[in-house]
């Protein structure tokens, strides 16, 4: 499964990429993040409960990152376990680019899933992810904006 | 006799013997909802199992942690490998020689694998328990491909490492299962070397399933005061399964009773062993309590026993004429993670080669690869004899393409070959002897009904007509004649785990003259306890209707094989009629007596023994069975009871001639069926009516196989039709009208005639719809496409040959 997409931020590049690195954030903006642990700069421990048509479960997995590109251009790759429910693994590419102010985010990601969840959700799992980005990005967008009107207002 | 006495036909009539259209007698209770399968069965005390199944296709299993599961209360145990290691079942024999995990070892290989048995008190305790135990997996790289398979350096099978000789001969690759040649390769190559013409093809015959409406299970019960061990389970061989479970278990064979209930469709799906009745037997013992194991839909369709998955390369010679010379044939079998074929012992291809079909092919060679990969084990005849639906498949479509290679119309390539009515009894290129046929007036049948040219003529028209824009719909003509070889024995050749592959009945007839027979057989929806009961009746002279047939109890039934592979009417019923016959044997003798005649001066008349040549001095059946037990007949025994054991002298060889014609729509790949003609010969027709059912159900089972039906993996080896939402299922939605009709040629070797029915519909049905759609594109140039024919591969297909430019 691959998505890519482009969204534009209203905050500058390096609000944004700091946001993209802040674990407080992210869980906020993770659909059905319930725990995310920063164990060093570029290894992260997540707890996610996520429902795909009829499969509902929590899965447990790590992110990697690589930020040798920053603050341009970061890759993660991780893998979660959704015991019973089934796996997933992947990566996605993100890159950063300052515009008039605002930021654009690009993101290239691909995903590979297995077991129950491969098999019941595969009709879903494009629909399913894309909706699960576009509600990580409008929360994250919901957030990195409203500090920029924040500190505008201040 | 008086005018009240019913004549000759009303007395035919009233038997409802052999060729009565008879209703099913079995329906009362379906209809009605009062059918009793596995799950209907519920015992005090009764614990349910199930299963934690590996969501990988390859991996190895680090550790296995139920201490969760085990928490929950209601959850009495959660089985794994180790805990059955020191029983010696963590691992069982299959059918095909080779042994399976029952749970897994140390790792899984296929998606669905079963890893650990959780009991329970409640079935939905039980489920949520697998959740919760944690298996840790490392993954290993997965391998869906057997080409692949045999070049890869990963090693599949590490319990068979060393290990160069298999079950059925050498194994060339640590991948590899065994080779299986047939027939004579040097004089088929020489035979194609010199050949006027020669057509090459190579074609995927795709993994399916038989997905019965019930699913597989079992219910285990464990009387540890009397040690017996009852077993309730979905078997098509509840014999096999007693005896399998003896070998395993060390329980006494006397000490278990295995009884098949009411079985909702096995379609072959539940001929083998699976981990689950293990587990449920294991579990009872451990437990002391009855134990239930059901598998629900997706653990059906990923775990127990697919179809076909034979990609076949073929090379077919002919003269310019085209009466062909030679055939020449190449499988590579993707058998799964085990080799869990349910192929008579000696036979690891089952009968694929009957693939020369029903043509008078002098030379051929038929050589099979079987290989592991990272998939459901399995390989299963779905609804047909061992193979022979791949055997079909493969020579109807090398006949087609030779046609192509030729220019030549298919109907008459055929006509031209086939085995002619005076060569019976033939013996094939490799090695079948067919007992008996007549082809061609069978074919020119089919052929005059349809109007075969005027067929033709249209389809012309219609491929000028889209020419010149005037219709988006093509037009197929699927044609397919097909010989099956059905009913395994004899024994001499035909062993499943070196039992012997006879089967048997035993009649009891009560004083009153009515009876009951019992088979080693179990139906599965064939109308058994109709259609036995009309063979005992035409034979013995007691209504079919005061005739109780029973299967399935091991405890009640005589020993037999089991049905599959279209073996009951050949075997069981032979072994009925044969009973039928000492009792008519006997009968006869009780007759004289009480007409105070010599035994040779009595006949049998439908009903009744008469004195020749004074037809009103008769004694009835009903007569005779109560002097049987209670008149003193001297030098007689009282009673009247028989058995018979069959051990068949040959198998039968069933055929049929079919039709298909079929409007595609290039632009959506829709498939419309107009019409379907299908003209069976089974020999002796017992009941009319029910080979009418077997015929639809066998033809929509064909459509549905050709059509769509697939069970798909992913790179990953993820199972991506695991559910009735992808795996396609007709409904009467996509069913057509069916026309069936029929031929007569008896079998001579069999006491009846009769050659079986219930799996030729499918095994002519596949190619014939494949050579409908693929006969649609021929007018542009469409030579192969592989099967399933969905609306996607379809429109693909017209694609291709730029039909949407």
């Amino acid at each position: 499964m691959e998505l890519t997409d482009e969204i534009t931020l209203k905050a500058p590049l390096a609000k944004v990429y700091a946001a993209l690195n802040d674990p407080e954030v992210l869980q906020q903006c993770i659909p059905g993040c319930e725990e995310l642990i920063q164990h060093s700069a570029t290894d992260l421990e997540a707890k996610v409960v996520l429902k795909v048509g009829p499969v509902k479960a929590r899965f447990s997995g790590t992110v990697q990152l690589d930020v040798s590109g920053a603050p341009e251009a970061f890759s993660l790759t991780g893998q979660g376990n959704g015991g019973a429910a089934g796996h997933a693994k992947g990566g996605a590419h993100v890159t950063l680019q300052e515009r008039d102010g605002k930021t654009v985010l690009r993101y290239e990601a691909k995903a590979e899933i297995g077991g129950k969840l491969a098999q019941l959700g595969s009709r879903l799992i494009q629909s399913t992810a894309k909706k699960l980005a576009s509600k990580f990005f409008l929360k994250f967008a919901e957030i990195v904006d409203q500090d920029v009107s924040a500190s505008l207002d201040a | 006799m008086n005018d009240l006495t019913p004549n000759r036909e009303e007395r035919t009539a009233n038997l409802k013997g052999m060729g009565c259209a008879r209703k099913r007698v079995e329906d009362a209770r379906f209809t009605q909802g009062q059918g009793n399968y596995v799950d209907d069965v519920k015992l005090p005390g009764m614990l349910h199992g199930d299963f934690v199944r590996s969501p990988y296709a390859h991996a190895r299993v680090k550790s296995i942690n139920k201490e969760a599961a085990l928490a929950l209360p209601g959850v009495v145990a959660v089985l794994t490998a180790e805990d059955l290691a020191p029983l010696n079942l963590h691992w069982m024999p299959t059918l095909a020689g080779d042994k399976q995990m029952v749970l897994a070892d140390g790792k899984v290989l296929f998606q669905g694998q079963e890893v650990a048995f959780v009991v329970a008190n409640d079935r939905y305790i039980a489920a949520d328990a697998v959740e919760l135990v944690e298996v840790d997996y490392e993954e290993l790289p997965v391998i869906t491909d057997p080409f692949e398979a045999l070049q890869s350096d990963v090693v599949l099978r590490e319990d068979l490492a060393g290990q160069t000789e298999g079950a059925h001969g050498p194994r060339k690759h640590h991948n590899h299962i065994f080779t299986w040649e047939q027939g004579d390769e040097a004089a088929t190559n020489q035979v194609m070397d010199s050949a006027e013409v020669v057509a090459e093809e190579s074609m995927y015959y795709h993994r399916t399933h038989p997905c019965p409406l019930e699913t597989c299970g079992s219910v285990a019960s464990m009387d540890k005061v009397n040690g017996k061990l009852t077993l309730w389970g979905t078997f098509q061989a509840p014999h096999v399964v007693r005896t399998v479970a003896a070998l395993l278990s060390g329980i006494e064979e006397h000490n278990i009773r295995v009884i098949s209930p009411d079985i909702g469709g096995g379609f072959g799906n539940k001929v083998g062993v699976y981990p689950g009745y293990i587990c449920s037997i294991v579990a009872s013992i451990v437990t002391g309590k009855p134990v239930k194991w059901v598998e629900d839909r997706m653990e059906n369709l990923m775990s127990t026993a697919f179809a076909r998955d034979y990609w076949m390369k073929g090379k077919i010679s002919a003269t310019k004429e085209g009466k062909i010379t030679g055939l020449h044939c190449h499988v590579t079998a993707d058998h799964g993670g085990f080799d869990a074929c349910a192929d008579p012992t000696k036979f690891p291809a089952g009968f694929m080669n009957i693939c020369t079909g029903s043509y008078d092919i002098p030379v051929a060679y038929l050589g099979v690869d079987g290989v592991y990969t990272n998939k459901a084990p399995g390989g299963v005849s779905y609804r047909c004899s061992f193979r022979v639906t791949e055997a079909v498949y493969f020579i109807e479509r090398m006949i087609e393409v030779l046609a192509i290679e030729l220019d030549m119309d298919a109907a008459e390539l055929r006509r031209i070959n086939f085995i002619k009515k005076e060569q019976f009894p033939y013996t094939a290129a490799l090695g079948w002897e067919y007992d008996s046929g007549d082809y061609h007036t069978a074919w020119d049948k089919a052929l005059k009904t349809v109007d075969y040219e005027g067929l033709r003529a249209e389809q012309a028209e219609r491929v000028e007509a889209f020419k010149r824009g005037e219709t988006r719909k093509l037009m197929g003509v699927g044609l397919s004649f097909f010989t099956e070889i059905v009913g395994a024995g004899p024994v001499k050749n035909c062993d499943i785990l070196g039992m012997g592959m006879f089967d048997s009945c035993e009649i009891r007839i009560h004083p009153t003259g009515s009876a009951i027979a019992r088979l080693g057989t179990i139906s599965q929806g064939q109308g058994h306890a109709t259609t036995f009961a009309q063979i005992l009746a035409s034979e013995i002279g007691i209504s079919a209707d005061s005739i109780t047939i029973e299967e399935g109890d091991t405890d009640t039934a005589p020993y037999g094989l089991g049905t599959y592979g279209s073996r009951s009417t050949p075997v069981a019923g032979a072994a009925t009629a044969l009973a039928g016959r000492k009792i008519r044997a006997k009968a006869q003798m009780i007759a004289a007596y009480l007409l105070e005649v010599h035994d040779d001066d009595v006949e049998f008349d439908v009903d009744r023994f008469v004195v020749k040549g004074a037809p009103e001095r008769f004694s009835t059946m009903k007569d005779i069975a109560y002097a049987a037990y209670n008149q003193a007949i001297p030098g007689l025994e009282p009673g009247l009871e028989a058995v018979s054991y069959y051990d068949p002298p040959n198998m039968t060889y069933p055929f049929g001639a079919y039709v298909c014609v079929m409007d595609i729509d290039v632009d959506t790949g829709v498939p419309e069926i107009r019409r379907f003609y299908a003209l069976d010969d089974c020999g002796t027709r017992i009941n009319p009516m029910i080979i009418e059912g077997q015929v639809h159900g066998g033809l929509t089972e064909a459509l549905a196989v050709a059509l769509g039906q697939e069970i798909a993996y992913d790179d990953l080896g993820n199972v991506k039709t695991g559910t009735l939402m992808d795996f396609f299922l007709p409904t009467a939605w996509e069913v057509p009208n069916y026309e069936t009709d029929f031929t007569v040629t008896p079998s001579p070797h069999h006491p009846i005639g009769a050659k079986g029915v219930g799996e030729s519909p499918h095994v002519g049905g596949v190619p014939c719809f494949s050579n409908a759609v693929q006969d649609a594109f021929r007018a542009f140039g469409l030579r192969h496409t592989n099967m399933p024919h969905d609306h996607w591969r379809i429109w693909q297909t017209a694609n291709k040959l730029g039909l949407h430019d």
